[in-house]
């Protein structure tokens, strides 16, 4: 038998609507217009994966330039269920590794994980993510509310230690 | 011969500088230099000049002009050659063949040997399939110009087209022997494979073999060689030569369905186990084809198409073939093979969705997550097939829920809900579809024709635009490249919706583009005997013998007859002058709404005029640039334009109808809906010879249709009627001709007769039937009301019980409202997803899809 093929593939005007239907089932939350047309520019850092060439997953980041640092955010990196535990999420994640690394001027990438959302912890810790903050109440209307930052650090900061701050914007992810 | 009144040398030398002009298109210096003659008193009546400036004028699309100058110029030299050639011409350039036949024919008698006439006229003889009058100007050409190639290949293709096979391989043997010379290229190839079709049509397949063989090294064609002298084996029942040169076809192309089976026959194959046998030495020579498991799929019977179907679907599920159902349906005509599909489709999406393998096996390898998915997806299509819709709406859920995100998903549900009788839902699910991917121009046509056949024509048109070219409506590009799906089935959805003028233009439309193709063959007429392709020139000629026998010409008329024949009885009112609502006698609150209302409307107008006028301007510019563009042919054809509203108000609706039965009485006679369809025209304008012949031609076709039998019935009770008017050489041709059909009964006991058996036969029969009754002896209308409206007939079906609906509400069986709701009930109770039986406040609307996809609102913190 032989082995299913995993790619990744650009997102298009044509095809975000298989974005949304994915992030829909995906993600207990819903993300407005905006988030979508700004994924139609985002290029490489917005991906959907196919598996034996369906749409199963999707990844989407953008540059978040706040706290005197350039950091990737991703946004959201998500997997259809039943296709689950066969190596799409990796697949994801090392093309976000990878793309930060060509680019060679990131300090670090970060994301959300809600609090009880154990395997998706696991799952970035393999790649070198750590949490670094808790933030209560950072999602609306679902349980729990709370928010772990996770975190990997590319290079050390150079000027300033990280402050304390908000997330300025509003665009989140809910991973499993 | 010179002409009869010839120019002096000076003028002469002006009049070849307009021919020249004529021919490098430079029809102005043209005009120039015909002035220059004909200014001159003494040559202002010169027949040649006038004729010429007429035909350069008719380039320059100035028609009336042309025709006026050229036949002046006619009248001036009634025996120029010349004169009569332009002439032929101008009407050749109007598509007027015949009468430019005459003309070449007139020229030729003043100038016999003119090759460029010669040429033309056997142009036109072709097109005209003037065979006889083609093989004896081919003969004239071949006499004055002997040495030349295209003189001997016209010369054998005007016997080969008569069916004189002999004389026309004797051309072409002595054209091959005395004029070709080596060294041997493709359009010598491309002869002696023409050469061996001829041979092979006058059925000497030995001496086509003989040929093939002797030939062999100087044909570059070498796939032709293999299969047609396969083909000539098995004719020639040389079985064992067939076999190896069929084994030898199958290592070339092993997806090749055809080989197979002519392998087969080779090998005299006739036990089904044997076949099968036979597909399983293949089966291992090429692992990876496909044919061979499939055709052994057809072959196979019980046990072992078990297991034979449970390797294929295993295999086509694993990989996610999206076909894989469409492939097999036709298994389906077989009642156990559908069960045992079935059985294994079941116990497939069980055992995957619990342990991920298809059976329960302990040591079965793990399948693909999407394994289950494409299961799901054929069970859907496999319970649709079975018209089992709760069920299939079931399976394709499921799968939508495992991935929301592939496409054929919702076009399969789609499908689903249009045969269940609810296009509205159906179209929906296809916009869903077609919004995935927007850039796939295959859901896009398949959403524009549900929306079709939904009745939304404006919505599929915007559907299509995204596809058609941009600053052009796109019914008219549409129209233009030919799109004839479209517009079959925008004819049927205007026939449906009643508007019989839009209908009869998209019909009118499709009919043109037949004549179209038919007028696009004149270039290949020259063109192929050039380039020597002359097996797919005269297949050519072949298809455009039948080209009418299209279904898309059938089915435009059809719409048109029916539309036509509506239109004569009940034709067209003057439309009434919109009034103004009745403002005095509405509340205050009221009258705010409508002035409201019409504000809004009257906004929305204004901003359509705005977009429409833009529209006009773009495709003002794109008819300018395409004038431009076809000013080097002015032979494109003037046609009226088709305005809906004249077409539906024809003064002639019964000659119209005419016009598109006449195709279809020679190329479609073996349907026996062209026959009704000319009785029913025939009967209205009272025509007993014409009607007689439609119904024999029909009942020799199917003598128990129950349309047939209503005519049979109409006829009858006519005859009554007006038997004793008919001329009486008439009246005795029906009388012996109708005899084995009426068998001396009366219209009414044929009724009887008919409806006794008609309720156990079919639906459609026990309508016509109980119609036919109800006409004949309304007394007895609750026993025909009766009939029609029974539900427990064979063959009952949706479109079965909407026709019995029309056919009540259209009060064939008189007032019947209370009849109509118990029957429109208890139609829904067997049909439930069916619109047509859905009371309007049930019925889906129309505007918004909800989606069930989407989950409550949840917004995020900020």
């Amino acid at each position: 038998m032989t082995r299913a093929k995993i790619e990744l593939g650009d997102v298009t005007p044509h095809n975000i609507k298989q974005l949304k239907k994915l992030n829909t089932v995906v993600f207990p939350v819903s993300y407005n217009d905006k988030f979508y047309k700004d994924v139609l520019e985002a290029g490489e850092l917005a991906k959907l994966a196919y598996y034996n060439d369906i749409v199963v997953g999707a990844v989407c980041c953008r540059i978040d330039m706040s706290e005197n640092s350039r950091r990737l955010y991703i946004m959201t990196l998500g997997c259809l269920y039943p296709y689950r535990r066969l190596g799409i999420g990796t697949l994801m994640v090392e093309h976000v590794l990878k793309y930060v690394e060509q680019d060679g001027n990131f300090d670090s990438i970060f994301l959300h994980v809600q609090v009880n959302n154990e395997g998706a912890i696991d799952f970035y810790k393999r790649f070198g993510f750590e949490i670094v903050e808790t933030k209560e109440h950072y999602y609306k209307r679902i349980e729990p509310a709370d928010a772990h930052v996770l975190q990997k650090t590319i290079r050390e900061p150079q000027s300033a230690p990280l402050m304390n701050g908000t997330v300025p914007h509003a665009k989140t992810n809910g991973h499993d | 011969m010179p002409p009869s009144n010839p120019l002096p040398p000076k003028e002469n030398a002006l009049f070849k500088r307009i021919l020249r002009c004529y021919e490098h298109k430079q029809y102005k210096n043209g005009l120039k230099f015909a002035k220059q003659i004909l200014s001159n008193p003494k040559f202002a009546e010169h027949g040649e000049t006038l004729a010429m400036k007429g035909l350069t004028l008719n380039c320059l699309g100035r028609k009336d002009e042309a025709y006026e100058y050229v036949r002046r110029g006619l009248r001036n030299d009634l025996k120029s050659p010349v004169c009569w050639h332009v002439y032929g011409l101008l009407q050749r350039s109007d598509k007027k063949y015949d009468e430019a036949i005459k003309c070449y024919r007139n020229a030729l008698k003043w100038e016999k040997e003119n090759i460029q006439i010669l040429r033309d006229l056997s142009l036109l003889q072709i097109q005209m399939r003037d065979l006889e009058g083609y093989k004896d100007t081919r003969y004239q050409l071949f006499m004055l110009r002997p040495t030349q190639r295209a003189s001997w290949i016209g010369f054998a293709m005007s016997y080969h087209l008569l069916g004189d096979f002999e004389m026309a391989n004797s051309i072409l043997d002595a054209f091959r022997t005395n004029q070709m010379k080596g060294p041997y290229d493709y359009e010598h190839s491309e002869l002696l494979l023409y050469q061996n079709m001829v041979l092979a049509e006058s059925g000497q397949y030995e001496r086509a073999l003989h040929h093939l063989q002797k030939f062999q090294s100087q044909i570059s064609d070498k796939l032709s060689i293999k299969e047609t002298s396969g083909e000539y084996y098995l004719k020639l029942k040389r079985y064992k030569e067939g076999e190896t040169v069929y084994e030898d076809l199958l290592k070339r192309n092993p997806e090749n369905v055809m080989y197979y089976q002519k392998l087969v026959e080779a090998k005299q194959l006739r036990d089904p186990d044997a076949i099968v046998a036979f597909y399983e030495v293949y089966k291992k020579e090429f692992p990876k084809a496909i044919a061979p498991r499939r055709l052994q799929l057809t072959e196979a019977r019980m046990p072992s198409f078990e297991r034979l179907v449970d390797e294929y679907l295993r295999h086509g599920l694993h990989k996610g073939i999206p076909p894989l159902f469409v492939d097999l349906r036709s298994l389906y005509a077989d009642e156990s093979k559908a069960e045992t599909i079935e059985k294994f489709i079941i116990q497939y999406i069980e055992n995957l969705s619990k342990s991920g393998t298809f059976s329960s096996e302990p040591d079965e390898v793990k399948q693909p997550a999407s394994a289950l998915l494409w299961a799901y997806y054929f069970a859907a299509q496999h319970y649709d097939h079975k018209q089992d819709t709760d069920r299939a709406l079931h399976y394709i859920e499921a799968a939508i829920e495992h991935t929301p995100t592939l496409i054929e998903l919702f076009i399969v549900k789609g499908r689903i809900y249009k045969h269940a009788g609810d296009p509205v839902s159906a179209y929906k699910w296809l916009e869903e579809a077609q919004a995935m991917d927007t850039a796939d121009r295959y859901v896009n046509s398949k959403c524009a024709r549900y929306m079709l056949r939904a009745g939304h024509v404006k919505r599929a048109e915007e559907m299509c635009s995204k596809f058609t070219r941009e600053g052009v409506p796109a019914t008219e590009n549409l129209n233009e490249m030919q799109c004839m799906w479209f517009q079959t089935e925008a004819a049927a959805a205007y026939q449906r919706s009643q508007q019989w003028g839009e209908a009869l233009k998209k019909a009118h439309e499709v009919d043109r583009h037949f004549s179209e193709i038919m007028e696009d063959q004149f270039d290949f007429h020259s063109y192929c005997m050039r380039k020597m392709t002359l097996r797919s020139y005269v297949g050519l000629l072949r298809l455009e013998d039948v080209l009418r026998s299209h279904p898309f010409y059938f089915r435009c008329a059809r719409v048109a007859i029916q539309v036509y024949l509506r239109l004569y009885a009940h034709p067209l009112q003057d439309v009434p002058q919109t009034t103004e609502p009745d403002t005095e006698n509405l509340a205050p609150s009221e009258l705010k709404k409508l002035r409201n209302k019409q504000r809004k409307a009257k906004r929305k107008a204004e901003q359509e005029s705005a977009l429409a006028a833009q529209v006009q301007v773009k495709r003002e510019q794109h008819h300018k640039a395409r004038q431009q563009q076809e000013q080097g042919d002015p032979e494109a054809p003037q046609l009226d334009e088709l305005i809906p509203d004249k077409l539906a108000r024809a003064e002639d609706p019964l000659e119209q109808a005419l016009k598109f039965l006449q195709p279809l009485r020679t190329l479609g006679a073996d349907r026996i809906d062209t026959h009704l369809m000319a009785f029913e025209i025939y009967f209205r304008k009272e025509k007993p010879l014409l009607m007689l012949q439609s119904i024999k031609r029909a009942w020799r076709l199917d003598s128990s249709h129950s349309h047939l039998h209503d005519c049979l019935l109409r006829f009858r009770s006519w005859l009554d009627d007006t038997h004793a008017s008919l001329p009486p050489s008439v009246a005795a041709v029906i009388d012996t001709e109708m005899r084995p059909m009426f068998q001396g009964r009366s219209a009414q006991t044929m009724a009887q007769e008919y409806m006794q058996q008609s309720a156990e036969r079919s639906q459609l029969a026990a309508l016509w039937g109980a119609r036919a009754m109800r006409r004949l002896q309304p007394a007895r209308a609750p026993e025909a009301l009766k009939l029609a409206t029974r539900l427990d007939l064979p063959d009952l079906s949706i479109q079965g019980c909407v026709e019995v609906l029309e056919s009540l509400r259209d009060g064939d069986f008189g007032p019947c409202e209370k009849d109509i709701e118990e029957y429109i009930e208890a139609c829904r109770v067997k049909f439930p997803y069916a619109n047509a039986f859905k009371p309007p406040a049930e019925q889906v609307p129309d505007h918004i899809i909800e989606d069930p996809l989407q989950p409550k609102e949840i917004t995020v913190n900020n």
